[in-house]
């Protein structure tokens, strides 16, 4: 649309910032599952380590959740399938005057915020669980039901929009077929109507699937005393963070990218086939299309396999204890730099001072008796490395929702040498 | 009752309870009842569970009052917190919609009318990859970027843009850029579908007529593309003004969002009528945002909904 170079350029320009905005974020988190600092990091880089993996296999109330959240979306998948195929249709059926209404209600709950949704679930059924006098283990109450019972409600919206759509290329003369050749309404349904949906079921099963899995909205009300997978997340990223998250993500990205490839592949496929049967020019005319396309997505997959291979093989002798060691070294030895200039610095002061206030000498060498006892606490009383850590301390606070975090690096102001200086004054 | 009849003569017993039931299922006990019961429940005090359904269960405005006005001993007008809490969230929602529609106009175009077969399937995967990592985790990925030993600070503390980290996150940027990114998708595919059913001959006919570039988006393009338009900002506007993971996650202290606020009622508050209450002030106002769009935009629902 936009002629010239410097459009073009322009254009670039906003691509490159889009993708970056899309990619960014995701690539540098899985990076910084492999760094082995214990804050999730990119920069400043440590060692490379896949010990975040082992962290993250070893937490048993992310694998709980893990299992829950799977329980939840088998659940989820089995109501929301059949509801969203009967929703769908219905909506074929009903009469002209009641569809615009019946629409605006099996559509509605796309459109609901999920939490509004979750909060009316867990009402409806507690308030239901007290008219029957329910017992409290009784599935009134019980938070995998509730979920998968909030998360059905908007999630067969999303099937009914994939049945609709696949519907409306259905030609109902072949169930009047069937119907006349003496089949029962069973068998037109079972045998003429749902081979034909079967696509439609499958990618509509995927779809609630996914959706359930990473629900958080509606399931952080639902789910009351137990955990999902999301919340389970949810509350780790919230009130302290380490990079097995990352490794999860990494995990998560992996997953995603080899469906995406495995959908792409089966869908050139079905497009060659479709080309080999000389149906549609135009459709031929897409497959060779698609044929090219061949080029970049293999070459990208062939490049994160070749990247991969070669870490591997960069890595086989190298031991992140020694990376470990080494790093945990330098630290020390900057700590250990910036603490002598920083008391060389406040020599001078004294002695500009005059040294006439003992009580200043004295606090001076008191901190210098702490720092210079073992390595372990030195980083820890290192000026410099205490700024970095409260800034984290910062940062987690900001997620917390106590809205207390107010003052601004908690600690960092007390030990700060020039808040004891000042002090002594 | 006649339809009735037509309905069951055509489906067969079998089939027909199925449908009627599963539906029925559906719109009674998932979605009507359960908004019923919260809406009751949002005009009863807060009793412990041995009392409802006493003679202290009564009906009250309390819990909306409180919404407004604040407790009993609140000094000010109104209730400060809550209500600036709720205009700042249906503010900030605005702001990331119409970021998002900023940012997904010239992709959703681009990609219809410009990019050539394989580029093209390539850029509509590479939009939805990241639309299928956990939301937690996104909002995570945000705040490694943003936070403050993050990735922008150190490269701008390196390239010396600035001699001290910048608290992003108190800053509300991290969260702004959070939910900018995680309704990208739902931006990007109602506006695509719509600019892409436009006939190019209407744009080559612009042109031909001598219409700049900007002038053809805005008086053919655009046009062509509302109901698509309205669609994404309607999807986009209600799921960040209802969304609860990003802000948690990536929200100033000291900036709440109107979902974390029902969150604490239900949660560390301990008052879900009151929780109820602010749910169902939340549901209107984002009811009244559809039908206002709807209005403005003069679309139906049907065209949001898809």
């Amino acid at each position: 649309m936009m002629q010239g170079n410097a459009g073009r350029f322009a254009w670039g320009v906003f691509l490159l910032i889009f993708f970056a905005y899309l990619f960014g974020p995701l690539i540098l988190m899985s990076i910084s599952a492999f760094n082995s600092a214990t804050y999730p990091q990119v920069s400043p880089w440590e060692c490379f380590t896949f010990e975040w993996f082992e962290v993250l296999a070893a937490d048993e109330k992310l694998m709980a959740g893990l299992q829950k959240s799977l329980l939840i979306g088998f659940g989820v998948v089995c109501m929301s399938v059949p509801i969203g195929l009967a929703a769908a249709l219905v909506l074929t059926q009903v009469h002209q005057r009641v569809r615009p209404l019946y629409y605006t209600v099996i559509v509605s709950p796309i459109l609901i915020p999920g939490v509004v949704l979750g909060i009316s679930t867990l009402i409806f059924w507690d308030r239901l669980g007290m008219m029957f006098d329910a017992d409290y283990d009784s599935f009134f109450y019980s938070g995998t039901f509730l979920t998968v019972i909030g998360q059905t409600t908007f999630i067969s919206a999303y099937t009914m929009l994939v049945f609709i759509a696949r519907l409306q290329r259905f030609d109902p003369v072949q169930e009047e077929a069937a119907l006349d050749l003496g089949a029962s309404h069973v068998q037109t349904f079972t045998k003429v109507l749902l081979p034909f949906m079967k696509p439609a079921i499958a990618s509509a099963a995927v779809l609630a699937f996914l959706a359930s899995f990473e629900n958080y909205n509606t399931t952080v009300f639902t789910i009351v005393s137990e955990s999902t997978l999301t919340t389970v997340l949810a509350s780790k990223v919230r009130y302290g963070i380490n990079p097995s998250i990352s490794a999860l993500a990494v995990i998560i990205v992996v997953l995603t990218l080899i469906g995406a490839t495995v959908h792409e592949i089966r869908k050139r496929r079905q497009m060659r086939a479709a080309a080999a049967e000389g149906l549609d020019p135009a459709v031929v005319n897409r497959a060779a299309r698609a044929t090219r396309f061949a080029s970049p997505t293999a070459i990208m997959i062939v490049a994160i396999t070749i990247a991969g291979l070669a870490t591997v093989w960069m890595s086989r002798d190298y031991s992140v204890m020694e990376c470990r060691a080494q790093v945990a070294e330098e630290k020390q030895r900057q700590a250990e730099e910036r603490r002598e200039a920083l008391q060389a610095e406040r020599q001078q002061q004294l002695q500009a001072e005059g040294a006439a206030d003992s009580g200043s000498s004295q606090s001076g060498t008191a901190d210098r008796g702490q720092s210079g006892g073992d390595g372990a606490y030195q980083n820890i009383f290192a000026p410099t490395n205490l700024q970095s850590q409260s800034g984290e301390e910062g940062a987690e606070e900001a997620g917390s929702d106590s809205g207390g975090g107010d003052e601004e690096q908690p600690y960092g102001n007390i030990f700060a040498p020039s808040n004891l200086e000042g002090g002594d004054d | 009752m006649k339809g009735i009849q037509a309905f069951f003569n055509k489906n067969g017993l079998v089939l027909s309870l199925f449908l009627l039931g599963a539906v029925g299922i559906w719109i009674l006990l998932l979605i009507i009842l359960p908004q019923l019961f919260m809406l009751d429940f949002s005009f009863r005090y807060n009793l412990p569970p041995a009392e409802i359904g006493g003679p202290m269960d009564v009906y009250t405005v309390e819990n909306y009052r409180y919404m407004i006005f604040g407790s009993v001993n609140n000094p000010d007008a109104f209730n400060v917190v809550d209500v600036t809490v709720f205009l700042r969230t249906i503010a900030a929602a605005v702001f990331v919609t119409l970021f998002d529609l900023a940012m997904c106009y010239p992709i959703a175009y681009y990609l219809a009318h410009e990019a050539r077969g394989g580029f093209g399937r390539l850029m509509v995967l590479s939009l939805i990859v990241p639309f299928w990592v956990n939301e937690i985790l996104r909002a995570f990925a945000f705040r490694i970027l943003f936070g403050s030993t993050g990735v922008i600070n150190n490269f701008m503390l390196w390239a010396g843009l600035t001699d001290q980290p910048i608290d992003f996150i108190r800053e509300d940027i991290a969260m702004y850029a959070g939910l900018g990114y995680a309704y990208i998708l739902l931006m990007v595919f109602p506006l695509y579908n719509a600019v892409e059913s436009l006939d190019r001959n209407q744009i080559e006919a612009a042109r031909d007529m001598g219409a700049s570039w900007w002038r053809i988006h805005w008086r053919v393009i655009i046009p062509y593309a509302k109901p698509g338009i309205t669609s994404g900002c309607t999807m986009v506007f209600m799921l960040s003004a209802g969304a609860l993971a990003a802000p948690q996650i990536l929200g100033g202290p000291s900036s709440l969002w109107f979902t974390q606020i029902i969150y604490q009622w239900f949660n560390t508050g301990g008052n879900w009528p009151r929780g109820s209450a602010y749910a169902v002030i939340l549901l209107g106002a984002c009811i009244v945002f559809v039908l206002l769009m709807m209005k403005v935009f003069k679309v139906r629902l049907g065209e949001i909904a898809r």
